[in-house]
């Protein structure tokens, strides 16, 4: 488990102070720039940068090799950090501290468990610390896991809320169809056939509405994503309407409104005809 | 043998603490081709007698016989079954179904019946024709006028052929010309072999029928001869 000494570190630009240079006779060292810090320096592929460890101060010359779009991260969205890529040897000169990083990845070969090599490079670590990515990630998700609880939370009093609104849409509905109902049973139709047809109605409008929630949902979502990805200038998904969760939601609203239609229609054909009708 | 034969019926209502009689003890016969106008004043128990023939109320005491069948010795299936096959019912307020074409609405005994679809198409064809709205079978209730929708609703009643069509004020709702129509409807319905009870403040209607029973106080206290049979 050696450091590779080709692998690009991703650093804050807070530390290396970068600005466009004019070109000069020393070698340019080779810097790969996140897209978004290009677009602000107006750089492109084959410009040189003036770079060094302090702003205004530079310490050597850079030449653009690369613009990239970083990997969409939510735990940093927020910190509007800019990153530039060097390679290591070019990055530790820089800085003038070669035996100096913050951070580095260390790439396993195939069947190493992370665990173990984690425990096998702290025990022989002298100033810095090994943790497995697994970790680093469950830690850095904390945060989402609290959020995640909450999101869950609302949904679930959202549900909660919509089924008892559904069921008194419901029951308005059907209490709407009293005469029907007693004019249904006046004239020979079963209580149920009446039931059946209450029940299919409720189907009906319950697959209707599942369908527009699923549209309602999908287009809430491209705008919230189309929104807040320009906001942030990320490609990170904020909303992600999944099949997963459209089979769950449309078999739920299915369900809500198939138990409360069946409820409210049990109601109306169990009460006599007469009741219905409105004279008792 | 006559069709229908109720006997001593009484009907009581608790109502605030009090027992209200809404039938005393009446007693009627109706023979296949009557056409029977029971008349009188709001209260008097026209509405509740007529329940009562249709199987949709029970009475308190006394009984009723259809086709020599005692509606109180029916379940509730059973009777269900005999008001679809047996009875028709013409209500003031009409009652189709709105979301139901007119077809629809008269094919709909006939499919709880068990009748296959093309003959209840056919028969709702013949119906809608026989009460003057042949043109009108594709249109919802809710297109159709007041005259239009009481002709659908008898078209409804008459669809699995009952031994007995009652109604219930079926021209309450409707303007003098259309209820004109209405009774000639009726008429022509009685003439050509239906027999009827209906339940009118319209003194037209009641004229119409062969019989006319007045009632006052939940008895009978009269039978008159109308114009018709």
């Amino acid at each position: 488990m050696l450091l590779p000494t080709t692998t690009l570190l991703l650093l804050t630009l807070a530390g290396v102070p970068v600005q466009a240079a004019p070109q000069a006779a020393t070698p340019a060292l080779p810097i790969a720039l996140e897209r978004r810090l290009a677009e602000r320096l107006g750089a492109r592929v084959g410009d040189t940068l003036a770079v060094g460890r302090e702003a205004g101060a530079p310490e050597g010359r850079a030449v653009v090799t690369a613009i990239y779009e970083p990997a969409a991260d939510p735990s940093v969205i927020t910190r509007r950090d800019l990153h530039a890529r060097f390679h290591l040897p070019d990055f530790t000169a820089l800085l003038g501290a070669p035996d100096r990083v913050d951070r580095f990845g260390v790439g396993l070969a195939p069947g190493v468990p992370p665990d173990s090599a984690a425990r096998e490079l702290n025990r022989i670590a002298f100033g810095f610390q090994a943790s497995p990515s697994a970790e680093i990630a469950s830690e850095s998700s904390q945060t989402f896991r609290v959020v995640s609880r909450f999101h869950d939370a609302i949904a679930i009093i959202s549900v909660v809320a919509s089924a008892i609104f559904l069921l008194c849409i419901m029951l308005l509905k059907v209490e709407e169809r009293r005469r029907d109902a007693a004019v249904m049973r006046f004239t020979g139709i079963r209580r149920r056939t009446i039931f059946a047809a209450l029940l299919l109605e409720a189907v009906l409008v319950a697959a209707l509405g599942s369908a527009m929630g699923v549209g309602l949902a999908l287009v809430a979502g491209a705008a919230t994503n189309a929104y807040y990805q320009r906001f942030f200038d990320t490609t990170l998904i904020f909303s992600a309407v999944t099949p997963g969760i459209l089979r769950f939601s449309v078999l739920l609203s299915l369900g809500l409104g198939l138990g409360a239609g069946a409820l409210a229609a049990w109601r109306l054909v169990r009460t006599r005809p007469l009741v219905l009708w409105g004279r008792e | 043998m006559p069709l229908l034969v109720a006997t001593a019926l009484t009907k009581d209502y608790p109502m605030n603490g009090e027992v209200v009689h809404a039938l005393r003890g009446v007693s009627l016969t109706v023979a296949p081709g009557d056409y029977v106008a029971i008349v009188g004043p709001s209260g008097c128990g026209k509405s509740t007698l007529l329940q009562l023939l249709g199987g949709i109320d029970t009475p308190s005491a006394g009984s009723v016989a259809l086709e020599g069948t005692r509606l109180e010795t029916l379940g509730d299936s059973a009777l269900t079954r005999l008001r679809l096959t047996r009875l028709g019912f013409v209500f003031q307020r009409f009652h189709l179904l709105p979301v139901l074409s007119a077809a629809e609405n008269v094919e709909l005994p006939m499919a709880e019946a068990g009748l296959p679809r093309d003959a209840r198409r056919a028969r709702a064809r013949e119906l809608l024709r026989y009460v003057g709205l042949e043109g009108r079978a594709g249109h919802r209730a809710t297109q159709l006028s007041g005259g239009e929708m009481q002709r659908v609703a008898i078209a409804r009643a008459l669809a699995n052929r009952p031994a007995l069509l009652l109604a219930d004020e079926p021209t309450g709702e409707l303007d003098a010309a259309t209820g004109r129509g209405i009774l000639d409807l009726f008429r022509r319905l009685n003439d050509d072999g239906a027999t009827i009870v209906v339940v009118t403040h319209d003194d037209r209607l009641a004229g119409e029928a062969g019989r006319v029973i007045h009632m006052l106080d939940g008895h009978i206290v009269d039978e008159t001869r109308g114009a018709g049979r």
